[in-house]
C-alpha cells in the first residue's frame, strides 16, 4: 500500500492531486460526472471583492495542444460566493481551497476578511497572476514588492494558510516566489497561464478583445516544469504544480521536480475524470518504484549525478 | 460520460456528415436542441471536445445520431471514424427547445448544419397532435443540401433556398420566413431556428416585429460544456453574460444579444 497522502500548507490532502483554480468552477458542476470527494483538494474559481461580468466573447481559443482563455475572472463576488457556493462546498469531505483576486491591494485584504469567518476553508489560493484582467490580476505578480504586499495583506487578515499564484510571465520567477515566502506564504502554486495571443486571419485581427489571452495545456507543460525546479532550489515553502497536466506521468514529472502536489487545469476539460486516473497512475507508479509514501517523490530529480 | 460505439459514420451532403452512435442514455433522456460534447481523439491534441446538437434519436435501436459539418482539425479526425470505433461523450447538455403552446404552427429555420437540431425538433413536433408545421431550409450551395425529405416525411412542408440559386430560390431561408408571414397575417406561430449568427440575428428581428416568439440555438466554443469553464459566453438582454453550455444552446430570442 502507497500512502498518498501529503502535508501542504498545512493542509492534510488524501492525495497530491488537486484541480485548478477556474476550470472546475465551483465543484458542484462536476459533482454529476463523478465524486469530487475523492481529489486531493478542490480549488475554486477565483472570487473578488464584488460581482465581476468577465470579458467579451469569444473567451477561447484552442490552440496545437493548448488552449488559450480569456474568461476575465467572471464570478459571482465575495457575497455571491458565500451566498450561493459556499453552502455546496462546505459540506465535502475534502479541503476546500478559496482562490481570491483584486485590483487593489485593499480589495484582497477585504475578501480575506469577509472570508476568514468561514469554518472549512482550508486555505486561500492567492491569485496575484491572472492575465486577463485589466487591472490588477498579472500585475502584482510581475514585481517582488508588489507580490509581497499582497500576500503579506492577506496573511494578516487571515486565519487560513495563503498560498500564493505565481505568474510565470516575469523574467525570473525566483525572485517573486523568495519575496511571497518572505511576505510569509505558506505555499506557492506555479503556474498560471502564459501570455499568449491569436490572430484571426479572415477578420485580420485579434481573437480575442483585449489581445492577449492566457495560454495552458501540454504546450506550456515544459515550462511550467522548469518553473517549478527553479523555486524548488529557490524556496523552503511547498510547490504546487501544475500546467498542463493531463496524465499520471505528467504529475510524476512535476512530482519529482520538486512539486509536493499538482493540479489539473485543462485536461479536465477534455476528459472529466483526468485527476481521477491520475491519482490511480500515481498510486501505481509509486508501487512498482517501491515507495511507500507518494512524499518520498518530492525534488527528487534534484539529485546530484552521484546520488542516481 | 460514457463510451458510445459508432454505427455508422457517412457523408449526407457536401463535407456534411452523419454520425450514429450506440448510445442508450442519450436515446432514453435527450430533448431536442440538446447536445453531445465528443471527444475526438484519445490524446491531448486537438485539446477541447467537440460539441454537436443532437439530429435524432431512435429509442427502440439506442442509438443517437449527430449531423457535423468538417470544418477544422476535430471535424476532420471525427470524418475518419469508421464503425465499430469508440467515442467518448458527455450528454446530453444544454437546454433544449421548448413546444408550442397547443394551436400554434411551428415555423422552422435552418441555415446549413444548423439544420440538424431542428430534424430532431421535427420529429418530437411531429408527434404533438394537429401540428403541421413549416421548414425554411438555407444551404449556400445545392450540393450541401439535406433533410428536406425528412422534414417532409414529418409532415412540414418545406422550403428551400441557396445562396448561389442552385436549388429552390436564390437568397436566405429569413426571406422565405418574411414572406410567409407577410402572406399570413394573422397566424399564431412560433420560430425556431439554428444556423449562421447572421441568420439568427435576422430571425429575431422578424419574429420581434412580428410579435411572434422565437428560440435560437447558439454556437460557440466550449470549453467543459456544463457550466463550469464560463468559456462560451454571450450577452445576456440583462447584462452579464448567459453560458451557451448550461443556459442554452436554446435561448428565447429576447434573452440574448446577436452581434
Amino acid at each position: 500500500m502507497v500512502d498518498l497522502s501529503v502535508k501542504i500548507a498545512g493542509i492534510c490532502l488524501k492525495n497530491p492531486v488537486m484541480v485548478a483554480s477556474g476550470t472546475f468552477g465551483f465543484a458542484r458542476e462536476y459533482s454529476r460526472m463523478f465524486d469530487v470527494n475523492e481529489l486531493g483538494a478542490v480549488v475554486t474559481k477565483g472570487i473578488t471583492l464584488l460581482p465581476k461580468e468577465g470579458n467579451p466573447p469569444p473567451r477561447l481559443f484552442e490552440t496545437p495542444a493548448g488552449l488559450l482563455n480569456s474568461v476575465g475572472l467572471e464570478n459571482p463576488g465575495v457575497e455571491g460566493f458565500i451566498r450561493d457556493e459556499w453552502p455546496y462546498l462546505k459540506n465535502l469531505q475534502v479541503p476546500v481551497i478559496v482562490n481570491i483576486a483584486g485590483e487593489t491591494v485593499e480589495e484582497y485584504r477585504r475578501i480575506a476578511q469577509r472570508l476568514s469567518p468561514l469554518e472549512g476553508i482550508s486555505a486561500l489560493e492567492v491569485n496575484i497572476s491572472c492575465p486577463n484582467v485589466e487591472k490588477g490580476g498579472m500585475a502584482f505578480s510581475r514585481h517582488p514588492d508588489s507580490a509581497y504586499e499582497v500576500v503579506r495583506a492577506v496573511k494578516e487578515q487571515s486565519p487560513f494558510p495563503v498560498i500564493a499564484k505565481l505568474s510565470p510571465n516575469v523574467s525570473d520567477i525566483r525572485e517573486i516566489a523568495l519575496a511571497v515566502e518572505e511576505a510569509g506564504a505558506d505555499a506557492v502554486s506555479l503556474i498560471n497561464t502564459m501570455l499568449g495571443m491569436a490572430v484571426d486571419v479572415e477578420k485580420k485581427r485579434p481573437v480575442f478583445k483585449r489581445v492577449f489571452a492566457g495560454l495552458s495545456g501540454p504546450a506550456v507543460k515544459p515550462i511550467a516544469l522548469r518553473m517549478v525546479y527553479e523555486v524548488y532550489e529557490a524556496v523552503k515553502i511547498p510547490i504546487i504544480g501544475m500546467g498542463g497536466i493531463f496524465g499520471w506521468r505528467d504529475a510524476v514529472e512535476f512530482i519529482l521536480a520538486g512539486a509536493s502536489a499538482v493540479a489539473v487545469g485543462s485536461a479536465i476539460f477534455s476528459d472529466p475524470a483526468a485527476p481521477l486516473k491520475i491519482i490511480r497512475g500515481l498510486e501505481d507508479y509509486a508501487t512498482r518504484n517501491l515507495k511507500t509514501r507518494i512524499s518520498d517523490l518530492v525534488g527528487l530529480a534534484h539529485r546530484n549525478d552521484a546520488e542516481f | 460520460m460514457h463510451q458510445a460505439e459508432i454505427i455508422l459514420n457517412e457523408k449526407v451532403a457536401h463535407s456534411i456528415y452523419l454520425l450514429r452512435l450506440r448510445a442508450n442514455k442519450v436515446a432514453e433522456s435527450a430533448n431536442p436542441g440538446q447536445f453531445l460534447h465528443v471527444k475526438c481523439t484519445k490524446g491531448p491534441h486537438p485539446l477541447l471536445r467537440r460539441p454537436f446538437s443532437i439530429a435524432d434519436v431512435q429509442r427502440k435501436k439506442d442509438t443517437a445520431d449527430i449531423i457535423y459539418r468538417v470544418v477544422g482539425e476535430g471535424t476532420s479526425i471525427l470524418s475518419q471514424k469508421k464503425p465499430g470505433e469508440v467515442l467518448d461523450l458527455m450528454g446530453p447538455l444544454g437546454r433544449g427547445f421548448p413546444l408550442p403552446l397547443p394551436g400554434t404552427l411551428p415555423l422552422i429555420v435552418g441555415g446549413g448544419v444548423g439544420v440538424a437540431p431542428l430534424l430532431f425538433l421535427a420529429k418530437k413536433l411531429s408527434k404533438v397532435a394537429g401540428l403541421e408545421g413549416r421548414a425554411f431550409l438555407g444551404f449556400s450551395s445545392a450540393r450541401e443540401t439535406f433533410g428536406m425529405e425528412v422534414f417532409e416525411s414529418y409532415g412540414f412542408s418545406v422550403e428551400l433556398a441557396t445562396v448561389d440559386g442552385t436549388c429552390g430560390k436564390m437568397g436566405f431561408p429569413t426571406e422565405l420566413l418574411e414572406d410567409y408571414l407577410k402572406s399570413e397575417k394573422k397566424v399564431k406561430a412560433i420560430v425556431y431556428a439554428c444556423g449562421p449568427r447572421m441568420l439568427l440575428l435576422k430571425v429575431k428581428e422578424i419574429a420581434a416585429s412580428c410579435g411572434i416568439p422565437a428560440y435560437l440555438s447558439l454556437e460557440e466554443r466550449m470549453g467543459c460544456g456544463i457550466g463550469a469553464c464560463l468559456g462560451c459566453a454571450v450577452k445576456s438582454a440583462k447584462g452579464g453574460y448567459k453560458k451557451v453550455c448550461r443556459d442554452g444552446p436554446v435561448f428565447e430570442a429576447g434573452e440574448v444579444e446577436i452581434w
